[in-house]
């Protein structure tokens, strides 16, 4: 009895969480099919803030840019990030320490201290604000995080292993891609995981050190401030399955995979 | 946040750098073919720009801020714009630290358009550096269904202490604003620098807080209006235009106290790399299609003397709607001044009144 009353509880804690987690999500879903302009009235179903954002060309932009610069950003923080840790895996303890501690620096400054602080650097070079800036300081406040995520990785991996790679005949870029990767792996994944979604949905940085027209998703929206338009919640609406997708293609091609490999031996 | 900035404004100051070169595909007549217009978001009428590149054969850039001190802070790093669209007091600021560009109002024939009401405004009554945009007050909006017009009209900004309405407003979260219809209720000019008069409007908002039960909101303000949730608010006239078209139990109320009188204008600034194509762009904007455009998407009132007419006349689409069309000439009606220190007091003042109960 006792077992089962617990059950229930945990059942109903678990619910309410994913009514919080998910209500927002089904609410923007839906009021992206509001007819009226109204952001908390349901007046009909329309597809007219599809048609709107659509037809919007700075919105479009916004989102083109705000997918490269995430997927470019991931990818060399990733990249990056890794050979950082490994590079400190195998250094000496002081210097480890060292970087370490200024590797936790950006992840402890205040957002709006680094977006002023890469704003002045960039003015000072006098360097053209742009696409380039914003790739730029989206990949430095990614890396720390990539770093962070591999290194505990890197301390439970034996340490003997790239030598045996190489004894055994690997040349030091198969040890790493062969070896020494293949076990760090979900380190990596779920570094890269939170270097996009930091690039992804990142306001202050971007806007400060950006310039020139590149707007990414979250600098239209934090700067409708006269009025919100309504068509961001088709805007949401589209990231949101498209999120789902990658989500859903990621879990499900290993299982396909899986069965795959299961039928041919 | 909006404080956070403000500090970082200051070390901001320090430095302020060059901008990039201009495209290179430039064309004939101005130098250069694009033109970076730095506006707020969702502030333009929603063909404009296309309809401006059109017509010229040029290419708009466009980017956005949610605030002033925001786009102050771009600026003073040293990024370049063509044309900026910054609030009154913004202005003066940006005129007296000599970052903005005389304009050559040769080149500006459209502004023989401009409303009445936005000439000669106090911070450049000769539009030397500045031709509005939008411009409007600040007022009233009640729903006249539950809260009696002749209450508003008697007490004015004190509505906002009548216990009858207790719970029933919303109060627009900013410094500057209630700090307005405080000193405004109690018959002081909203630019005051007087001790004792700040006390007083300190005290009576602390009255409002204590006593009203006042929920503090932005810009959900419009949506919660328009759906009726609360009866009494304070917003600026665009925004009450725009509640009034969508709810028809709401009206508005411009207090004989007097209230603020605000206009958003455009400015090219000193670093501009294309201000011949910056004043064409300020002309265009003058022109009656292209200000009808904007004042319809935004809802704001135009700058447009015809415009404005047409809008709220018998057959606009704003004909019924009483806050469209601003008032002026109302001697106690005032524009802000530029006050940083000022300002922070008032927003150390604002937080104190916020936090009490």
């Amino acid at each position: 009895m006792e077992k089962k009353q617990k059950h229930l509880f945990s059942k109903v804690l678990l619910g309410c969480t994913a009514v919080f987690f998910y209500a927002p999500i089904l609410y923007i879903i839906l009021f992206s099919f509001n007819s009226s302009r109204s952001l908390t009235k349901f007046a009909g179903f329309s597809l007219r803030w599809y048609e709107k954002m659509l037809s919007d060309s700075t919105m479009m932009q916004a989102v083109a840019y705000t997918i490269i610069i995430a997927l470019l950003a991931t990818l060399i923080s990733t990249v990056v990030g890794t050979l950082t840790a490994i590079g400190l895996s195998k250094s000496r303890r002081l210097m480890r320490g060292i970087v370490e501690q200024v590797n936790n620096l950006p992840i402890l400054n205040p957002e709006i201290v680094t977006g002023i602080g890469l704003l002045m650097f960039f003015s000072a070079l006098g360097v053209k604000k742009g696409f380039l800036t914003l790739l730029l300081a989206h990949v430095m406040f990614c890396i720390p995080y990539v770093i962070l995520s591999v290194t505990p990785k890197l301390r439970s991996l034996d340490p003997n292993l790239a030598d045996a790679a190489l004894d055994l005949g690997a040349t030091p870029i198969q040890a790493l891609w062969k070896v020494i990767v293949p076990q760090i792996r979900p380190g990596i994944i779920s570094g890269a995981l939170i270097a996009f979604t930091m690039s992804f949905d990142d306001f202050i940085i971007s806007y400060f050190v950006t310039g020139n027209g590149v707007n990414n998703i979250s600098i239209l929206v934090y700067t409708m401030s006269k009025r919100v338009n309504p068509s961001i919640n088709a805007l949401s609406t589209l990231v949101i399955l498209l999120i789902t997708a990658v989500l859903f293609i990621v879990n499900i091609i290993p299982i396909l995979k899986d069965k795959k490999g299961r039928k041919l031996t | 946040m909006k404080k956070l900035i403000a500090l970082a404004l200051g070390t901001a100051v320090l430095l302020s750098g060059c901008g990039g070169s201009a495209d290179s595909d430039a064309a004939e007549k101005y130098g250069s073919a694009t033109l970076k217009l730095y506006n707020w978001g969702e502030y333009v009428g929603e063909n404009l720009i296309s309809d401006f590149e059109q017509e010229f054969g040029v290419k708009v850039i466009m980017e956005y801020f949610d605030s002033n001190e925001m786009m102050y802070t771009k600026l003073q790093a040293g990024d370049a714009y063509d044309v900026l669209i910054p609030s009154d007091y913004m202005i003066e600021r940006l005129i007296s630290e000599d970052m903005l560009q005389t304009l050559d109002l040769s080149n500006i024939p459209n502004i023989s358009n401009l409303a009445e009401g936005v000439k000669q405004l106090p911070y450049d009554p000769d539009n030397t550096y500045s031709v509005p945009y939008f411009w409007g007050n600040v007022g009233i909006v009640y729903n006249h269904n539950n809260v009696d017009p002749a209450d508003v009209e008697k007490q004015g900004y004190n509505l906002l202490l009548d216990t009858d309405y207790k719970g029933k407003l919303y109060v627009y979260d900013s410094e500057r604003d209630s700090f307005m219809m405080a000193l405004k209720a109690l018959g002081y000019s909203m630019n005051t620098q007087s001790e004792s008069e700040i006390e007083e409007a300190y005290n009576w908002l602390l009255q409002m807080n204590d006593t009203m039960d006042p929920a503090y909101v932005t810009d959900e303000v419009i949506d919660g209006m328009i759906n009726g949730n609360k009866d009494i608010a304070v917003v600026y006239s665009g925004d009450a235009t725009t509640i009034l078209a969508e709810n028809e139990d709401m009206s508005f109320f411009l207090p004989a106290e007097g209230t603020n009188l605000w206009s958003d204008a455009m400015v090219v600034p000193a670093n501009a790399e294309n201000p011949l194509l910056a004043h064409e762009f300020i002309n265009y904007v003058l022109t009656h299609d292209a200000s009808y455009d904007n004042s319809e998407t935004v809802g704001y009132s135009s700058s447009n003397q015809e415009v404005l007419d047409e809008m709220s006349g018998a057959d606009g689409i704003y004909a019924q709607n009483e806050a469209y069309l601003p008032r002026t000439e109302y001697a106690k009606d005032e524009v802000f001044e530029d006050n940083p220190v000022l300002k922070q007091k008032l927003a150390e003042l604002w937080i104190k009144v916020k936090a009490s109960h």
